[in-house]
Order: C-alpha cells, then structure tokens, then sequence
C-alpha cells in the first residue's frame, strides 16, 4: 500500500484526475525529495535487493562481506596495537618501582625490593626479591599477600615450565617453594615467565627500599629506526587491506548492472540506479564490518600465544580504541559506497541494458609518476638531513613521502601493464587469449594486483631497514658469539666471598676457565673548595695473586703488593706514591667524602695480557691485592667474573646461572649466548612474513574471486570454447598468463620501489645500504606462489564452466 | 556403423535433464554435404540432439556413429579432437572470444588444431572476405553489428574446412534482411566445401535453405514430410 501511495506522489497532478474513489495524493512528505532522504531511500532500496537477491544475491553479498571482513579484521588489529602497547606498559608501571625517587626510611610499610632476572634457555625470567620491613608491606597488582621467606609467587607459564621435565635447571635455580600464582593483573602477558620471592637473606646494597609499587614512568620515546619501521609497516599493510577492501564491494557488479536496467525500465533515474547499487555494496560491506568484528573477536584469541619481538600480551589487550573502532565503522561502509558510486562512473544503466560511455582509457603518465616523485621529493631532503630528528613535522614527512611512493606504485602499475601488454603480439593461442583479455580490459586484475605490489614494496623496504638497523648488533655478536664466555657482575661483599664465588664456578660443570677480580673506580683527591675534577678516573681491580695473574703478567707477587699497568692512555694521577681518593663520586652530584688512599710507591708495572675494551680483554690502571687495598672503601665495588665454557658440554650456560644464582641471585649477567637482537630480528621477521603472507592471501582471495567471477559472467563463451573442442589446459594456461602477466609487473616495480624506499629509509638512520636479497627472493616468491594459488583455485570453476550446460538456453 | 551413405546417424538417443526428458529415442542421420534444418518448438529437445550429434554431450542411450567411429564410445577427449578437426559451429549469438579480433576468432579453431598463426590468419581473411565482412577483421566483436558477428561466426565455424557445421539458431538474434544473408552465406560456403550442415531453427524461412527438415517434437525426430 505504502509503495502504491508513494508512486501515486510521484505521479503528482496526474492523481487529481483519477476517478473521486481514489484517495487524493499523498504531501510532500511522503516522497522524500531532499537529497540525504532520497539517498537514504535509494540506499535502503538497494540493500532490500542485496537481501531479498535470492542464492545467487546471497553468494555475491556474501563474497562482499568475506573480503570486507577479512579487511575490517585486519584494520581492527592495526589500530588495536597502541591500546595494546599502553596496557602493556600499563601494567608493567603498576607493578614496578626499581629505584624509588626518594628512598623511605625503614618502617612497617616498606619492603626491600630487588631485581634478579635470569635468561633460561634464551628465555628472558622477570625475577623480583622483597623482604619487607614490617607487617603492612606494600603489595604488587596480580597478588593479594606477599610470599612467605623462602617462598615465592609465579606466573601460570613459569610453574608450568618449573613443573615440567625441562625445568628440572631451573628448579635448582628457583630454589624456593612455588606458594602461589600471580593473577593476570601482575603480568605484562599471559606467557611471560616472573616470580616474586621472599629473601630473608635480602639487605642493602642489594635492592632498594620502597613505600609503593606503581611507578610514574613514560616508556622511552621509539628510537628513530623504530619510528620509522612502525610507519612503514602501518604503510605496508594497511594500504594494500584498503585496496581489498575497494575490490571485495566491486564483486558481482556486472550483474548488478544487469539487474539495474530492470529497474530503469520501470522508471528509475541513472543516478538513482548508482545509488541502489551502492546500496547493494552497503548491505555487503555492513555484513562485512560485522564479520570482521566477529572474526576479530575471535583471531584474538590467539594473542596469548603470540610473542612478537618480546611482548606477549592478553587477548583482552588487543582493542582497538573507541576513535579508531568508530572511525573504522564508519570508514568502510563510506568506502563502500564511494568504490560503488567511482565504478558506474562512465557507465549508464538504460532501460534495455548497459551502455558504457567511456571511451578506451587513455592512462596518463604524468600524474602517475608525480605521485612518487612528490613522495621521493618529501623524503630525499630527510635522508639527507643527518642525524634523524625524531619531530612531528618529519614523522608526517616521512609517512606522507612512504604513502606516496607506495601508492605512487599502485598509480603506475595499471599504465604499465597497459604500455606492456599493448606492445604484444602473436604467441601460442593460450598466451594470445590472455594477453588480449588483458588488452581489452586490464581494470579488475591490476586493481587486486596493486595490493601486491604495496605489500612487497613495503615488505622489502621494512627488511631492509631492519637488515641495517641489525647490521650493527649481528657483527658485534658474531664477533663476541665466537668467544664461549659469560661475564657475571653484581654488588662486592668483600673478597672472602668473590674467593667463593670463583671456587664455586670453578667447580661447576661445563667450565673450562675463571677468573675474577673486585672492580672499583678511583679518581684524583678534590682540590680543597673545588668540584672533584670530572673525567679524571681510573678503574682498579682487587684480587689474590693468582687471581691478578689471570689478568696481567706480574712477575713476584705477594699479598699487599699493587701494580699499575701498561695500559697507554691512563691517567697521570695515577702514580706509585699518589693520594688518590677510593670513593670517588660516580655522578658529578654524588654527595660522597673522599677516601683517600696513597698508592704504594714500590708499586710495580704489569702488563696486560689482553688490553682493550672488547670482550676478552681488560683495561684496569691499577691492580692490588686484598690486604693492599680495601675493597669496602671503593665507591660501590663490582664482583666481576669472566667464565669461560665447554660449548660441547649441555647446558653448560644454565649450570654456571645455577651457580651464580646460588652465590648470590641478583648477580647480572652479559653474555653473547642468547643474542636478544638476533631473537627479535627472528621474530620481527617472522611478523613481517606472516603479515605479508596474510596480505597477500587476501589479494589472492580478491583476485580468485575475482577471477571466477569473469569465468562466471563468460560461461557461455566458455562453453562454445568447448563445443570448438578446445583443450582444458589451453584455457587452463591463458588463466594463468592472465594472472602471471599483471603479478610479474607487480612484483617488478615493487621490487623496484622497495629497493628505493628501503634505501632512503637506511640512508635515513646513517645506515649502509644493505639489500637482503633472500628476503627479496623469498618477498617475490610469496608473490609468485600467489599466481600459482589463484591459477589452481580457478580451474575447478573454469572446467566447470566448459561444460555444455552452458549452452543450454531453455 | 553408419547406414550406407550417411555422414552422421544417431539412433534411440534418450537424454533427460533431471526429471525432464529431452530426448525420447530420436533417430537421425545425415548425408555428406546435406544441409538438413532440424525444427521444432521451445523445449522439444532440438539444441540437444544438436549436442549429442556433435559430441558435446552424451546421451543417456542409444548411439551416435560418425562415420566408422561410434561417438558414443568415444572419451571426452577424443570427442574434443574430433570437434576441432571435422566440426564447426555458429551459435545464435556468434559466441565470438570478445578480446579477439574478430580475424583472429576466425583463426582460432585453426590454431586449436595446431596451425601457425600467419598461415591460420592468412586462411581466416579468405573466409572473411568470402562472407563479406574482411573490412572488420581488426575489429573486436563488440564494435561489429550483430550481422557482421553472426558472418563472423560462420566464417569461423568454415575456416577449418570442417565436414558438419552445426548451427543453432544462427539468426535467432538478427532481423530478417541480415538473417537471409547470414543463411546464404553459410549455406553457399557449406555446399562449395561440401560441408554437411545440422541447422536448429524455429522459423520456417530459415528451415528453407535446407535440403530436408527434420521436426522434433516431444524429444522425438521425425522426418517432416514433403519438405523441399
């Protein structure tokens, strides 16, 4: 009734001469004729049909709304990530106060709190001593009581580890009774593996002593290279889930079009036709931003199982934040109907059928290349300008010239595969179909392609930057991974207890060679009413004569001796029979009193057995032993062991931590065993892979369908192929020319365009230009196995459709 | 084994489409460069027997024997080669390979069997300006006139010098000057290769160019008597 009521609006006068029996024609209001009502209308009409289109209708909505999903899915993981960082560090402020500012006096609220992190098998353990000072210690989130002594609080993935046949090392470590198990609230992620213990053998210098947990910090502002990757690799994939995006609402449009003459027929205007047609996107894409939340929902779940360059987070943490989820809502149905209402344009929808206006496209060099040239243009100036400055203005430089040249990519391909197709002739008849097809209409298999060459462009260019920001860190460990040594050092209780420590080491199984000493530094006494000259230090090793006789050639040695070495560049102060002061301040502020202490004049020179500041080698000015120097007048005195080890022998590393461990738990460690930068480039690289392998899945899903879809709409011509008796691997191979050709011109302007992105982007963070050239290989590989991918899904629908029924018209 | 003197001869095809019969035992045959029109109305079963006759699809039974070889016993395989080299086809839309030229749709059965492009080309253009559309050979179908297409078609379906050219409908989309024209043309070229021709067609006009008509009613053929 209302549609009848509506029509006989629109007929206006023509109602007014009807018989009286017909009710008089509704107001104005019943027609909307203002544009956004008309809009809305056309719109709501147009999802009607989308809905109301029957299986075949319901297949293409669906297709719609699967690639528009897997978009929405992608673009929700995207812009969970700074949500995800803050509750990250969030969580680790809250439970964290190492250093408090102004350290409290002993009282019942206050708790002795201490670092003693461990690595156990390359695995980084969280290791937290208290010992409180009284019954209302302050209490970190995550758990509700302090552990008793000898007792600790672990995380759920540190008790399985410790419960498991491979934890039996750690255990020994971890010599403290599993009491409890840290709430989620005091983890950082769900695979992260910490405790807290009670000591009771914890006292001062060990630790510091706070009132609180919870520490005002900001995390350290990203390091340029960072900056720069997190921009590139927002670029990368995010452009690429926007051109699915515009692919995915274009599915099925051509029978769309179809079906909109129809309605032309029986009076719709051309515009209204678009608008309806956008509408039929809109169902699609609102579909589609639905699934994608579910299918967002749902993916994060696998969030805890993840560790991405150290951070292993909640599935709870993975959220977009309100602006980007409304943005992102509000965003994808808009593109929707843009994409929609930018493909009918040149085409009009008459009555009888379609007619497209355009005439052949003409693609136009000049503003294709522009788009890269402006963006080249944005960041030669910030590769050149040295050192990086981390500002606002260069951030937006820097993400406006990468989108550039990335999309600059994307405006060039279609001209290319133009200019290239066009210039081939003859070849086998396979070849020949394909390239003609491509000639004719080259629009929905470069679109989809475009999508690749985004994501290998900004893969290669992020690889590279990451090959030169590792360069550095990889030489250095595999200059010090040749050594088999581990370096121990923490707060000196005196030499009796180094003495220990060695022994202990010494006996521990795996260890081939020791040798420690108690370091201080020492410095000039202070001119009377002047500053202690800053600069002026030296470093002093203590340790028994057979210890000091690893470190230098001594000659005669007995306890009470000192010796100055041979190292050239050592300070003048340091002399036989100078006063020089043992507790010199380490900070120019450092409210200290000098401890002088005269350098024995019958002091004697040592030469170093391996002077230099490298691993391996020393650069101690003086050396004496335990009764000439005092090791508790030294301005915070270090312990500092060298262990050499077996490499052959298993877990070797986790015995000497064992041992360490038991001499004194908050002992730190340097070691070049487990290489941190080699694990997160591993890990960086295996994002980058995954993230490029997903992007690409969805390019090849878009070109799959939309592949079939052109297979789909030439059936019958398919058909008569076969009736001609034409070879299913003729059309077999022409589909995969018809692909191999738009991808192989892809990947080679991406190549391009990566090696020159990644260079500036090097250049930028004054690194040597380094091309990783397996990343390369294996980048356009991903994107060959994508032809291969689209061509072996397209044939069961392409010999499908040579069948006869094709012909059949009744 | 075909009877004596028939090219073609099909006997007792049955062929449904689910539940609905297409074909119920129709027998056919024809003779060497015969031009024999197969009539019928909507849904009788005409197209079908055309696809069985020319191997496209099998019947539920009975036998199609093409000379010595029984088609019906044939692989899809065999069936395929043997289309390529002894039939050609035109459909009522010409079904003309929109990307292609339509010089080199008319090539394309040629090269399918394994001819070089210049000399399937060169052989194409003859039929072209055989069938009076040479001047659109650098044209794609999509900027020739339906007849234009439709002759085309015919030249394409001709230029392999086949022995049966089977026709469906072939003027089912053009207006009756063109129609008249496409029908000389395919019947003249026809008779001077002394190609056989199957024409399915509903219109009596078109039926006319035939040596004999053949009706199908009900999937059942008959001979239609008296036919010129």
């Amino acid at each position: 009734m209302s549609l009848l009521r509506s029509h006989a609006g629109t007929d206006g006068g023509r109602g007014g001469e009807r018989a009286p029996t017909v009710p008089a024609p509704p107001g104005p209001l019943a027609t909307p004729h203002t544009g956004p009502a008309r809009w809305a209308r056309d719109l709501a009409m147009g999802m009607r049909f989308a809905a109301g289109g029957g299986r075949e209708g319901w297949i293409r909505t669906a297709l719609t709304a699967a690639g528009v999903a897997l978009g929405v899915a992608v673009l929700l993981l995207g812009s969970s990530v700074p949500t995800l960082m803050n509750s990250w560090h969030g969580r680790e402020k809250a439970r964290e106060n190492l250093g408090q500012a102004h350290e409290p006096r002993p009282a019942g609220n206050t708790v002795r709190y201490a670092s003693v992190d461990t690595t156990f098998r390359g695995a980084p353990i969280r290791g937290r001593l208290v010992r409180p000072d009284g019954a209302h210690p302050p209490i970190p989130p995550g758990i509700r009581h302090l552990p008793g002594p000898g007792r600790m609080l672990v995380s759920p993935a540190l008790k399985e580890l410790l419960d498991s046949p491979e934890g039996a090392l750690l255990r020994d470590r971890l010599d403290y009774t599993v009491a409890g198990v840290i709430g989620d609230d005091g983890l950082l992620g769900p695979q992260e593996l910490t405790y807290v213990a009670q000591s009771a053998t914890l006292a001062a210098p060990d630790g510091y002593r706070i009132d609180h947990f919870g520490k005002s910090w900001d995390p350290p502002p990203m390091r340029a290279p960072v900056v720069l990757l997190v921009i590139m690799t927002c670029v990368a994939l995010m452009m690429p889930v926007m051109v699915f995006i515009g692919t995915s609402v274009r599915f099925g449009n051509e029978r769309r079009e179809r079906r909109l003459a129809a309605l032309r027929l029986v009076g719709a205007d051309v515009r209204m036709t678009r608008r309806i047609a956008s509408g039929e996107a809109l169902f699609g894409s609102l579909l589609g931003l639905a699934g994608g939340a579910v299918l967002f929902l749902g993916g994060r779940q696998f969030a805890s199982v993840i560790t991405l360059w150290d951070v292993n987070v909640f599935p709870s943490d993975v959220a977009p934040g309100p602006l980007a989820a409304a943005l992102i809502a509000l965003l994808v149905p808009t593109a929707a109907v843009l994409v929609t209402l930018f493909a009918q344009r040149g085409v009009t929808v008459e009555p009888l059928g379609i007619v497209r206006n355009r005439p052949p496209i003409r693609r136009r060099l000049w503003w294709r290349l522009a788009l890269p040239a402006v963006g080249t243009l944005l960041l030669v100036p910030l590769a050149w300008q040295r050192p990086w400055t981390d500002t606002p203005l260069n951030t937006i430089r820097l993400a406006a010239g990468s989108m550039l040249l990335l999309f600059g990519v994307t405006a060039l391909l279609p001209w290319l595969v133009d200019a290239v197709v066009g210039r081939l002739r003859g070849g086998p008849v396979p070849w020949q179909l394909a390239v003609r097809r491509l000639q004719l209409s080259s629009g929905s298999a470069t679109r989809a392609v475009s999508g690749i060459t985004v994501a290998v462009a900004g893969a290669i260019a992020i690889h590279m930057l990451l090959t030169g920001m590792q360069a550095g860190y990889t030489h250095a460990y595999a200059q010090s991974g040749k050594l088999p040594q581990l370096g121990l050092w923490g707060t000196s209780k005196g030499w009796p207890q180094t003495q220990r420590a060695l022994a202990a080491l010494r006996g521990t199984t795996g260890v081939t060679a020791v040798r420690g000493a108690i370091d201080g530094l020492v410095g000039p006494m202070p001119l009377a009413g002047r500053a202690p000259a800053r600069g002026a230090r030296a470093t002093v090793a203590v340790g028994s004569c057979a210890e000091l006789r690893r470190l230098a050639r001594l000659g005669s040695c007995r306890d009470g001796d000192t010796f100055l070495t041979d190292i050239p560049d050592r300070d003048r102060v340091i002399a036989p029979g100078a006063t020089i002061d043992l507790n010199a301040p380490l900070a120019e502020d450092d409210p200290v009193a000098p401890h002088p202490w005269k350098i024995p004049g019958t002091a004697r020179t040592a030469r170093l057995i391996a002077p230099g500041h490298g691993p391996g080698t020393f650069s101690y000015d003086l050396l004496a032993t335990p009764s000439a120097l005092d090791t508790n007048r030294l301005n915070g005195p270090m312990t500092e062991i060298k262990v050499d080890f077996d490499r052959a022998t298993p877990d070797a590393v986790e015995h000497i931590r064992n041992t360490a461990a038991r001499i004194d738990p908050s002992m730190n460690e340097f070691s070049a065993v487990d290489n941190p930068h080699t694990q997160q480039y591993t890990s960086v690289r295996n994002g980058l892979f995954v993230g490029a392998a997903i992007t690409l899945l969805l390019i090849g899903a878009g070109l799959i369908i939309s592949t079939v879809e052109q297979l789909y709409e030439r059936r019958r011509l398919l058909s008569t192929l076969d009736a001609y008796g034409t070879r299913r691997a003729t059309l077999g191979w022409s589909v995969l020319w018809q692909t191999t050709l738009p991808v192989v011109l892809g990947l080679g302007l991406a190549l391009g365009c990566g090696l020159a992105l990644g260079s500036l982007l090097l250049s930028m963070i004054d690194s040597a230009v380094i091309v990783d050239w397996p990343a390369v290989a294996a980048m356009t590989g991903i994107g060959g196995g994508v032809i291969l991918f689209v061509t072996v899904l397209s044939l069961p629908p392409l010999w499908r459709m040579m069948r006869p029924e094709g012909l059949r018209t009744e | 084994m075909t009877p004596a003197g028939s090219l073609l001869h099909a006997s007792a095809l049955r062929k449904a489409y689910g539940t609905t019969p297409a074909l119920d035992g129709a027998d056919f045959s024809l003779h060497a460069g015969e031009v024999v029109a197969v009539m019928g109305p909507s849904g009788s079963g005409k197209s079908t027997l055309l696809h069985c006759l020319a191997g496209i699809i099998g019947p539920d039974s009975g036998t199609v024997h093409y000379g010595n070889r029984e088609l019906t016993a044939m692989s899809d395989a065999e069936r395929s080669a043997l289309r390529r080299a002894d039939f050609g086809f035109v459909f009522q839309f010409g079904q003309l390979v929109p990307e292609l030229t339509c010089l080199e749709n008319v090539a394309l059965p040629l090269r399918l069997t394994g001819a070089k492009r210049k000399e399937a080309e060169a052989r194409s253009l003859e039929w072209l300006e055989r069938l009076e559309v040479d001047t659109v050979a650098a044209k794609r179908p999509g900027e020739v006139s339906g007849g234009q297409g439709q002759r085309v078609a015919v030249a394409r379906a001709l230029a392999g010098t086949p022995r049966v050219v089977f026709a469906d409908e072939p003027t089912g989309a053009l207006d009756s000057l063109n129609g008249e024209r496409v029908m000389t043309l395919l019947t003249e070229a026809s008779r001077a290769t002394s190609a056989a021709v199957v024409l399915v067609t509903h219109e009596a006009r078109v039926a006319a160019y035939s040596d004999r008509e053949v009706v199908v009613r009900d999937g059942v053929a008959r001979e239609m008597v008296g036919a010129v």
